[in-house]
């Protein structure tokens, strides 16, 4: 964090390309602004979506992960969605078990046509994220075992 | 029991119903018993049925080819019906060979309880929900409960529901939910960062061993992600973060398949308290989603499963 400038979470993306991220370019499109804080990647489905990506994302000190794929009953190959949303749910909670904030990890549901909703979702998880701060969790050094804050 | 095992088994060798017999023999050390694995049905008088058989043997189910009668107790059956629910074996090249189980003691509980190292000890016997150890020509008797692995005083299901041949009746376990669930309770009384520095502190001990990963019937992949390059996932270096970050998504691929058999953090040779982790996640899914690992061999595994509404209140 550079002196003066105020600390911003920086937040990873995983969008559907079926729908989220076509969100998201919708958004765009219609010139409707969200939070630069979120960085998107590309997935072909949320089903794509393995919570080690979530978890790796997380070592490499992003502050926050958001996973995003089109509603129930509209995955582009049936039950993707479905099957995202049954791993970040346990991811989401055993995190949590852990000692990780829930706030970290979140997941929506965002069509094609959810240009405005994507910005809400982004605003809204950008807000929880200030609120608790950036991610020191992997960070932290222990003494002796020469381990470097990423 | 035993001697009703041992015929079985060698029946099913000679018939040629079997080509593998899978179950436990007495082990080297005192009261210990060490996984049998056979083709020979002379080794069938070695097999033994005894508190103390503690692997879970469908761990092996893969590792043999051909058709296997398998000694399971009953988180050991939930296992490989699990196994079945992933196509990893499949019905008919098993024989299930159930042991209605009363509980595995385990043998550093006992040796706390009387002071002494096993080796001193002259007999431990199961007598109703006591446990007799007889020691210096006296014997003392101690409340089951106080005896038994953790997992065990949790188990639901103490006899294999899925088997072809039952070897004795039903059998009820003596259960003690605070005292299995005592560990995980006071870790869910600690604040959120507390837990964190637990389990920082308790996986800086890891030495990456993979001995909870390969003892675990759950985990087959033929190439866990911790050994992928590229990309890769995690350091191979037994770092902290990374130990951590092994052990939490080992416990997500494991999620709807371990049965809570207690066997990971059994092995774990820096002791660090698994089932802390693995419980909580046999909750966890049980609770979101009403789903109990090896329970049906026709069900869809946990995470393939779906229903068209569910953890909603975790999606925005
Ligand atoms: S994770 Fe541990 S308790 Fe669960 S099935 Fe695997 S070895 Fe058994
Ligand atoms: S058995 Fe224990 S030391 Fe070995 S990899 Fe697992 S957690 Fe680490
Ligand atoms: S195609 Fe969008 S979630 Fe499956």
């Amino acid at each position: 964090m550079r002196q003066g400038t105020e600390w911003e979470p920086k937040l990873v993306g995983f969008l559907c390309k079926w729908c989220s991220y076509a969100g998201a370019d919708l958004a765009g499109t219609s010139r409707k602004k969200y939070p630069a804080n979120i960085r998107i990647i590309k997935v072909p489905c949320s089903g794509r979506v393995d919570p080690l990506f979530i978890l790796k994302a997380l070592r490499l000190g992003f502050d926050g992960v958001l996973v995003s794929g089109c509603h129930p009953g509209e995955c582009h190959y049936q039950t993707g969605n479905y099957r995202a949303r049954r791993r970040v749910a346990i991811t989401k909670k055993f995190l949590e078990y852990v000692g990780i904030e829930p706030q970290r990890v979140q997941a929506s549901w965002v069509s094609a046509s959810e240009g405005g909703k994507f910005t809400e979702v982004v605003a809204e998880v950008t807000k929880g994220l200030k609120e608790i701060g950036p991610n020191q969790l992997f960070s932290q050094e222990r003494q002796g075992d020469g381990t470097k804050a990423t | 029991m035993e001697q009703r095992l041992r015929n079985e088994a060698k029946a099913l060798l000679e018939q040629g119903k079997v080509d593998w017999i899978i179950g436990f023999e007495s082990g080297s050390l005192k009261f210990a018993t060490t996984p049998l694995i056979t083709k020979d049905k002379n080794d069938a008088d070695r097999l033994v049925i005894n508190p103390f058989m503690v692997n879970n043997l469908a761990n092996f189910l893969t590792e043999v080819k051909g058709r296997v009668g398998i000694v399971a107790k009953g988180c050991d059956s939930r296992s490989i019906v699990s196994l079945m629910q992933d196509n990893k074996v499949a019905r008919e090249d098993v024989v299930i060979l159930g042991v209605p189980c009363r509980g595995i003691i385990d043998l550093s509980k006992v040796e706390r309880l009387v002071g002494k190292e096993r080796d001193e000890l002259d007999d431990i016997t199961r007598e109703g929900d006591k446990v007799a150890i007889k020691v210096d020509g006296e014997k003392k008797e101690f409340l089951a409960t106080e005896a038994l692995f953790d997992n065990c005083l949790a188990c639901e299901f103490p006899t294999p529901q899925e088997y072809d041949i039952l070897l004795g009746e039903p059998s009820t376990s003596v259960v003690n939910k605070p005292a299995a669930q005592e560990k995980i309770e006071k870790l869910k009384e600690m604040t959120p960062e507390q837990r964190w520095e637990f389990w920082k502190n308790e996986f800086s001990r890891c030495i990456r061993c993979y001995a909870c990963r390969n003892v675990c019937p759950a985990c087959f992949c033929q190439r866990c992600f911790v050994e992928e390059t590229e990309p890769q996932w995690v350091l191979p270096v037994p770092r902290w973060q990374d130990n951590l970050i092994f052990q939490i998504v080992r416990n997500i691929h494991v999620a709807g398949r371990c049965t809570d058999c207690g066997e990971c953090e059994r092995v774990c040779p820096v002791n660090i308290p698994l089932r802390s982790l693995t419980k909580e996640m046999y909750d966890l899914v049980d609770e979101l989603f009403h789903y109990k690992a090896g329970m049906d061999k026709e069900a869809a595994p946990l995470l393939i499963a779906y229903e068209y509404a569910e953890a909603e209140d975790l999606f925005r």
